[in-house]
């Protein structure tokens, strides 16, 4: 990373850690966020599935995006719109302006546009002498100060009351009060008059129907009707991947839009326009203009892993379950899309380079994938623009040691005990920090003088074989925690299973993390090729690691797209307890009777069921737990957490607060987490006993 | 069934901050039309995209009252002008969608869009027959409303009052369009 970058990104990274207010504003917005979605989820026929049919029909439409483009000009044109295709922002902006020229129009009124914002039109219009003014709330507060959306849905959530009483008193010339209830009135003079006088009403389009040539507006407020209804132009800027086929294709998005957004069913208004509408009775036709734009969209339709941006659909669900972008906003966090997808979409239309000043500030922890309704692959789409940034900018010293953490625990469980005595002391730790970037204030895990690779021998007897597994230990539990994984492997033995560990690397996902493409692929290659001749002969791949079943099941598939084997051990791979629970069903003991815990579920064990196996397992031994979350990461993210800096352990305890209180507020006896990383942040930031949970029986 | 509908159409239109009624004359509607006004202290009406006998009976019934009425045709030169100063404004919506609460408003002529997006107080009418039951199912409709139209055609879906959340994520009604959202819908003979 280049030293400035750096340098920017922990000064603004401290500078929200120190400002509680906005980031307190922001936390509560993408949590509302996050749970009204869940709560209307429940409501829906079907839940989450939703996102699979969304997936189906943007990737359909994405397919046959040219043709699905000349069907909607031509149904457009026939209703008797005008429509333009623009190469890139300035083609757009040179056809607007054109528009406003050839209309002598003097103000714009705007409904909010990401696509606008994305090309800076405002900018170009108002040095055109246009009055150009966004009608949306947000949009407007953030106009009157000059900045950036901070949060694609809410973009002025980090100004309160205060502040927005001022911008107004400000913009009439009064004084305004600062409360909710005397500011509404004074906007909404405000806007009448600007309403009244539009020349020229700009809108984006959330959707576009080429069966029927009509667009879609989605708002709250209304501002889009009256901009559209009102302005004697109509102009509309439309991303060209916001073409669907179908009406029905239409109605899909505009559920999925506001659902995954906020948890609302179909946004106040919804407005869809064909052609234009004149004006009155005895009213002339009047002009609708779309133009449909291009900025990179068609190069990144050939791209396999940037294709899948076109796929988005702005809801900015991603972003209320991004945990870095949660503490520092979408200043830092975005460029003009903030977020997550701010990361892979900018790259995409304002290039690489512009998406790498930010990219690392994802620590890959999936969350954004798991939420989009679309689900789009971030993580592997943003270590794509880590990965072209290093052939300029190479990683830090701290991040190359991290992607070989392998090496680093061969070489400790080899130097064991001295490395683990070297580990305990204070001045070693502090010449650690130093050298390797790695917080002295971790705990780090020691490492075993035998591994479990040396450990283990089967014990079963051949006769009694009923299953055969390969297991995959990973780093920890084969370098750090080789009782556990005696544990692991006797318990499934005791089911029947002959348990082998296949020659294996490191899962690998650290290199996704960390933008070093080349060496996920290969890890992916040496682990697929390995594993996938167990698979062939009968062996399903068990795995203790969450991280490690994750890369395994949805990683891989991805990296090695022509390769049949990845998607074979994708579907061999199971978590540990779902498969102990099928073995040893609902038998248990009383062993963890009158004790409590709380259960966390890390990011990569969420698709993967939430860890229900691993909680229904302390329950059938007598334990009370209930699974404790915030809805977003424990802030580890890996081995993100690790480093010592605001870039790591500042950070990665900013974005754990809430869930360490959550923790603490429980009063349980431990916490149980099946994640050797989280387990050792968890710990630290509560000051709590956190297990696995096969060290409670 | 459009009973089952009308009253699943009324708990989604209140749960977005809409008032909704069912009714079955249009002696009530022109009732609700009245009283709504008078609540809301109009001094000013507007009316569009209704039956002829929907608007000559509300507006007698409101200048009875001593409200000034707007109706149709409106003219492209006044009518921006004249709507704006309206304080209700009430309009006909051609479906409906009972999941959602939603009034689907087809128009052809945009004043009719300002009479529902202008005024304080919006009250859109809908028969209980005309409403679909889920916003997907809505496609259906639209699908061959388009069909019927090849031109110049505006479908407006509104689910409730203008509102915004802008300031501190807090739900604040009518900044941009109306404040005040009323929902009639007319029951049939089989309801």
């Amino acid at each position: 990373m280049s030293t400035n970058r750096q340098q920017r990104l922990n000064d603004a990274i401290t500078k929200s850690i120190e400002e509680p207010k906005q980031r307190d504003a922001l936390y509560n917005c993408m949590k509302r966020g996050r749970d009204k979605r869940t709560e209307r989820l429940l409501t829906l026929p079907g839940g989450a599935a939703f996102r699979d049919e969304v997936k189906a029909i943007k990737d359909r439409c994405i397919d046959k995006q040219e043709e699905l483009l000349e069907r909607f000009i031509a149904s457009s044109e026939a209703r008797g719109c005008q429509v333009y295709v623009a190469k890139d922002g300035a083609d757009a902006i040179a056809y607007c302006l054109e528009v406003a020229k050839k209309h002598d129009a003097k103000t714009v009124s705007k409904s909010k546009s990401l696509t606008t914002e994305e090309i800076e039109i405002n900018e170009d219009m108002e040095a055109a002498g246009l009055s150009v003014v966004e009608t949306d709330l947000g949009e407007l507060i953030i106009q009157l100060v000059h900045e950036k959306p901070f949060h694609l849905v809410f973009p002025s959530v980090h100004k309160m009351r205060d502040d927005v009483a001022e911008i107004f008193a400000k913009a009439t010339g009064k004084p305004v009060e600062a409360t909710i209830e005397s500011i509404m009135p004074v906007v909404r003079s405000y806007l009448r008059p600007i309403f009244l006088n539009t020349d020229i009403g700009m809108t984006g389009a959330n959707v576009g129907v080429a069966d029927t040539g009509a667009i879609c507006i989605e708002t709250n407020e209304g501002n889009g009707r009256l901009v559209s209804a009102i302005g004697k132009v109509h102009i509309a800027v439309m991303g060209m991947e916001k073409i669907v086929e179908t009406m029905d294709d239409g109605m899909a998005m505009v559920l999925a839009h506001p659902v995954s957004a906020s948890g609302q069913l179909p946004t106040t208004y919804v407005t869809w326009m064909a052609g234009r509408n004149p004006m009155g009775a005895d009213g002339k036709p009047r002009e609708s203009h779309i133009v449909i734009l291009d900025n990179g969209r068609r190069e990144m339709a050939k791209d396999p892993i940037m294709r899948e941006n076109l796929r988005c659909i702005r809801c900015g669900a991603c972003m209320n379950a991004c945990p870095t972008y949660g503490v520092v906003g979408g200043h830092t966090f975005g460029h003009i899309y903030p977020g997550p997808m701010g990361i892979t979409w900018t790259a995409g239309v304002h290039g690489y380079d512009v998406a790498a000043e930010f990219a690392d500030l994802c620590v890959s922890c999936g969350l954004c994938k798991e939420i989009c309704p679309t689900q789009i692959d971030m993580p592997l789409g943003i270590a794509k623009v880590k990965h072209r940034d290093h052939q300029k900018n190479p990683p830090s010293f701290t991040n190359e040691l991290l992607m070989a953490a392998e090496s680093a625990a061969k070489l400790g469980c080899a130097t064991a005990p001295f490395s683990n005595i070297s580990l305990g002391n204070p001045a070693f730790r502090w010449v650690m920090e130093k050298v390797t970037g790695i917080d002295r204030r971790r705990e780090m895990p020691p490492f075993a003088r035998k591994t479990l690779r040396k450990r283990w021998t089967s014990q079963i007897d051949p006769a009694k074989v009923k299953r055969k597994v390969a297991f995959f230990h990973d780093i920890f539990v084969n370098y750090n925690a080789p009782e556990l994984g005696m544990k692991a492997l006797r318990r499934l033995e005791a089911q029947g299973c002959e348990v082998v560990l296949p020659e294996q690397q490191a899962c690998g996902y650290p290199y996704i993390g960390y933008g070093d493409l080349d060496r996920a692929q290969n890890a992916a290659i040496y682990n697929v090729t390995r594993l996938a001749e167990y698979v062939a002969q009968g062996y399903d791949i068990v795995t203790t690691e969450p991280t490690a079943a994750y890369c395994l099941r949805e990683t891989y598939p991805k990296l090695l797209p022509l390769n049949p084997k990845a998607k074979l051990v994708a579907a061999a791979t199971h978590e540990y307890f779902a498969y102990l629970m099928e073995l040893e069903g609902a038998a248990g003991t009383n062993t963890l009777e009158g004790h409590t815990y709380g259960f966390h579920c890390s990011c990569h064990q969420r698709p993967l069921g939430m860890g229900t196996e691993a909680m229904d397992w302390v329950r059938k031994h007598g334990g009370t737990i209930e699974l404790i979350e915030t809805g977003t990461c424990c802030g580890m993210a890996g081995t993100f957490g690790l480093k010592h800096g605001p870039m790591g352990y500042d950070l990665a305890n900013a974005v754990g607060k809430p869930l360490f209180d959550a923790f603490q507020e429980k009063k349980v006896d431990a916490i149980v987490t099946e994640s050797s990383v989280c387990s050792i942040h968890l710990e630290e930031g509560t000051g709590m006993k956190t297990v696995h949970p096969l060290d409670l029986v | 069934m459009s009973k089952t509908l009308a009253n699943n159409f009324k708990a989604a239109f209140e749960a977005v901050s809409g008032h909704a009624y069912l009714v079955r004359t249009q002696a009530e509607v022109c009732d609700l039309i009245l009283k709504i006004a008078q609540d809301a202290g109009a001094q000013k009406v507007a009316l569009a995209e209704l039956p002829d006998s929907v608007i000559d009976e509300a507006a007698a019934r409101c200048s009875a009252n001593g409200m000034e009425v707007l109706r149709p045709p409106y003219h492209s030169e006044t009518a921006l002008g004249e709507i704006d100063q309206v304080q209700v404004g009430v309009t006909g919506a051609r479906f409906g969608i009972a999941e959602t609460g939603t009034l689907a408003e087809v128009v052809f002529d945009d004043t009719s869009r300002l009479v529902s997006s202008l005024p304080r107080t919006h009250i859109g009418i809908v028969h209980a027959n005309d409403l679909v039951e889920t916003l997907r199912g809505s496609a259906v409709r639209m699908t061959e409303l388009y069909k019927e139209n090849p031109e110049n055609i505006m479908v407006s879906y509104i689910s409730g009052p203008s509102r915004t959340g802008d300031i501190e994520m807090i739900l604040t009604l009518g900044v941009h369009g109306p404040e005040h959202a009323h929902a009639i819908l007319i029951l049939g003979d089989d309801a």
